[in-house]
C-alpha cells in the first residue's frame, strides 16, 4: 500500500488561523457569533422548507397551491439569499479580521451592517409567510393586483443588500490595516481575494438595487410597474451564480492551509490572478442567461455560447491549483502512487472530509451546468426539473458544505469549545453525496423527460408518463437523505456554537509544508487530469442529453423565465 | 508610479467592466439598460477601489 509519513499536529496546536480568531476583541467575537447564528438560523428553515417540498414534489404530502409555492418561497428565501448572503458576510469579516491580526476596522459600520440584513431576514421571511407567494425571484407580475406583497418582499432584499455593502466596506478596511501600519508592501493571495469578493458583494447590491427597487417604488406609488423585471432579476441572478462559488474557492484556499499547511507551490501572483479571473469573467459570461428570450438575436446567441464556455474558468483553475500543491506536497514528503497521496490528508477531520466531498460534487455539478447552458437545451431544459437536480449539488454539495466545514474550524476558535462528535460529523458528507445523487440522477433525468419544476401536481390529470411518479418519488428520497445528513452537521455545528466546553484538542490536521525539502520533482497529475476528465464527462452528457431529447415526441420550447 | 501586479489587476477588472457596459450602451439591439447600471456601477465601483490601493500604498509608513 502506498503509504505516506504525515506529521499529526500535537492536540491543541493551533493554526494561524484559529490563533487569530481567537485572539479577536470580543466586541467583534459577538458580532460574527450573531451573523453566524443567524446564517445557521436561515439554513435551518431553508432545510424545512426545502424537505417539504421535495416530499410535496414526490407525492407524500399534499398542499393547498398556495401553501405549496409559500413553502418553496420560503425555501429559496431562506437558503438562496439570506444562508449564502449572511454566511458570507460573516465569513468576510472574519477572515478579514483574521488577516488584520487586531479584529474589524470600521466596527460600528459592521454592526450597522449585520442589523440591515437581519432586518432584511425578518421582513423577507414574513412577508414570504403571510404575503402573496412570489418565489425567491420575487417577480412582480405574480402579484400585479398585490402591490404591498411586491413592496414589501422588495425592502428584504434591499435591507440585505445595504447590509452586504456595509460588510464589505467594512472587510475592505480591515484588510487593509496590515497596509496601513507599513506592516505589508502587498496583500497575501487570501488578502486580494476578500479584497476583491468584497467588491463583488458590492456589485452584487448594485445589482439587487436594480432589480427590485422599481418593484418597491411601484408599490409605494412612485414608479411603474417593473415589467422588465426578469430581465433585471437575470442580471443579478448571474452575479449570485458567481460568488458564492468564488467564497467557496476562497475557503477552500483557507482550509487547505489550516489543515495541511500547504500554501500555492505557485506563488501568490498566480492566485491572485485566478481570484481576479472570477471578477474579469462575470461580465461577458452573462448573455447565456438570456438564451430563454425568444427575440436575442442569433448572432447574440452565438457569441454568448463562446462566452459561456468560460464560466467556470476560474473556479477550475482554483480546484488545480490546490489539488496540483497538496499533490505535491504529499510527494515531496515520500507520497506515491496516482491518489495514493490522497489517504494523507486529514479525513478524520470533518472539515477536510465536508471539503474533499465538496469538490466531488463541484465536478458533478458543472458537468450538468455545461449541459444546460448550451444554447441549443437551454430553452428545453430550463423549465424543467433538470434544474433543481443539477443545481442542488452546487448549492448544498459545494457552497453549503464548505461553509459548513468553515464554521467546523472557525467556530471553535471563536467561542473557545470544541467541535461536536467529529466522528459522526466526518460520515456527513458522503452521506449527503449519496442522497444528491439520487436527488440529481432522478430530477435529472426528469427534466430530459419534460417534468416541469415548480409545479407540484405533474399528473395532469392521469396523462402524464407512467415514469414521472417513480421519478419524483427518488427525487423525494435523495432530498431526505441529504436534508438529514446537512441537519446533522447543522445541528452539530450549533452545539460548537453554542458551546462553552473548553477545548480538549482540535481535530487532526496534517503537516504538509516541504520547508527546505521544496517540491520535489514528481509530477502532480490529479488537478489537471480531474478537469480532462470533468471535460470529457461534459461531452459525454451533452450527447446523452442531444439524444435523449431527440428520442422524445414532443419539443417543449421554454420562454423567458426567470430562474 | 510603478503600478503592482494588485493594481494593475483591479484595473483590468473595472476596464473589462466598462468595455460590456460600453457594449451594452452603445449596440441598440441589446436593449437591455439594466446591465449598463450593473457593469457600469461595477467598474466605477473597481476603479475606486484601483484609487484606494493607491491611496493606501502612498500614506503607508514606509520601511
Amino acid at each position: 500500500m502506498d503509504t505516506l509519513s504525515t506529521s499529526f499536529a500535537p492536540a491543541g496546536a493551533t493554526s494561524r488561523l484559529t490563533a487569530r480568531v481567537a485572539s479577536l476583541p470580543s466586541a467583534d467575537k459577538a458580532l460574527l457569533a450573531l451573523l453566524f447564528g443567524a446564517a445557521l438560523l436561515a439554513l435551518v428553515l431553508g432545510l424545512v422548507g426545502g424537505a417539504v417540498t421535495a416530499l410535496a414534489r414526490a407525492g407524500a404530502l399534499t398542499f393547498l397551491p398556495d401553501d405549496a409555492y409559500r413553502i418553496l418561497t420560503l425555501h429559496g428565501v431562506s437558503v438562496f439569499f439570506y444562508w449564502l448572503y449572511l454566511i458570507q458576510a460573516a465569513l468576510l469579516l472574519v477572515l478579514a479580521a483574521a488577516e488584520n491580526g487586531r479584529g474589524l476596522a470600521l466596527r460600528p459600520l459592521a454592526w450597522t451592517g449585520a442589523a440591515l440584513m437581519l432586518a432584511g431576514f425578518g421582513v423577507s421571511e414574513w412577508i414570504s409567510a403571510t404575503g402573496t407567494p412570489l418565489l425567491y425571484d420575487g417577480s412582480p407580475e405574480l402579484a400585479a393586483d398585490d402591490p404591498r406583497s411586491v413592496g414589501v418582499f422588495a425592502l428584504g432584499y434591499l435591507l440585505l443588500s445595504a447590509g452586504l455593502v456595509a460588510s464589505a466596506v467594512c472587510g475592505i478596511a480591515t484588510v487593509l490595516q496590515p497596509r496601513l501600519r507599513g506592516e505589508a508592501g502587498e496583500f497575501t493571495s487570501i488578502g486580494f481575494a476578500l479584497f476583491a469578493w468584497a467588491g463583488f458583494l458590492v456589485v452584487s447590491a448594485i445589482a439587487a438595487t436594480n432589480a427590485f427597487l422599481p418593484g418597491l417604488l411601484w408599490a409605494l406609488g412612485a414608479g411603474p410597474f417593473p415589467a422588465d423585471h426578469g430581465t433585471e432579476w437575470h442580471i443579478l441572478f448571474h452575479n449570485l451564480h458567481y460568488l458564492p462559488l468564488m467564497a467557496a474557492v476562497l475557503v477552500w484556499y483557507v482550509l487547505s492551509e489550516h489543515l495541511t499547511g500547504v500554501t500555492s507551490i505557485h506563488g501568490p501572483r498566480l492566485s491572485k490572478i485566478v481570484f481576479a479571473a472570477y471578477l474579469v469573467f462575470v461580465p461577458p459570461t452573462s448573455l447565456y442567461h438570456m438564451f430563454l428570450e425568444p427575440n436575442l438575436s442569433e448572432s447574440v446567441r452565438v457569441v454568448g455560447s463562446l462566452l459561456s464556455l468560460f464560466v467556470s474558468v476560474p473556479t477550475l483553475a482554483a480546484f488545480a491549483i490546490i489539488v496540483s500543491s497538496l499533490e505535491a506536497s504529499a510527494r515531496a514528503r515520500g507520497a506515491t502512487g496516482f491518489f495514493g497521496w490522497m489517504q494523507g490528508l486529514p479525513w478524520r477531520n470533518p472539515a477536510m472530509a465536508n471539503m474533499g466531498w465538496a469538490a466531488v460534487n463541484m465536478m458533478i455539478g458543472i458537468t450538468f451546468a455545461f449541459v444546460l447552458i448550451q444554447e441549443k437545451l437551454a430553452p428545453m431544459l430550463s423549465d424543467t426539473f433538470f434544474v433543481p437536480g443539477y443545481f442542488h449539488f452546487f448549492a448544498v454539495g459545494v457552497l453549503t458544505q464548505t461553509f459548513l466545514a468553515a464554521l467546523m474550524v472557525i467556530l471553535p476558535a471563536l467561542g473557545g469549545g470544541s467541535l461536536w462528535r467529529p466522528d459522526l460529523l466526518r460520515r456527513m458528507p458522503a452521506v449527503v453525496t449519496i442522497g444528491l445523487l439520487i436527488f440529481g440522477a432522478a430530477g435529472i433525468t426528469a427534466g430530459f423527460m419534460g417534468v416541469p419544476r415548480r409545479v407540484f401536481d405533474v399528473g395532469y390529470g392521469g396523462m402524464a408518463p407512467a415514469a414521472w411518479p417513480l421519478l419524483m418519488a427518488l427525487v423525494g428520497v435523495g432530498a431526505t437523505i441529504f436534508a438529514i445528513a446537512i441537519s446533522v452537521t447543522v445541528y452539530g455545528v450549533v452545539r460548537t456554537l453554542l458551546s462553552l466546553r473548553p477545548s480538549g484538542g482540535q481535530a487532526p490536521v496534517v503537516d504538509w509544508r516541504t520547508g527546505s525539502r521544496g517540491v520535489c520533482a514528481v509530477p502532480a497529475w490529479t488537478g489537471p487530469l480531474s478537469v480532462a476528465a470533468l471535460i470529457a464527462a461534459m461531452y459525454v452528457f451533452t450527447i446523452v442529453a442531444f439524444q435523449l431529447i431527440q428520442s422524445l415526441p414532443i419539443i417543449a420550447i421554454g420562454g423567458g423565465h426567470g430562474h | 508610479m510603478r503600478m503592482n501586479e494588485e493594481l494593475w489587476l483591479v484595473v483590468a477588472i473595472a476596464a473589462v467592466w466598462a468595455a460590456l457596459a460600453a457594449v451594452y450602451a452603445l449596440v441598440p439591439g441589446l436593449g437591455m439598460p439594466g446591465y449598463v447600471r450593473v457593469w457600469g456601477g461595477g467598474a466605477v465601483l473597481f476603479l475606486g477601489l484601483a484609487g484606494v490601493l493607491v491611496a493606501v500604498s502612498r500614506k503607508a509608513p514606509r520601511g
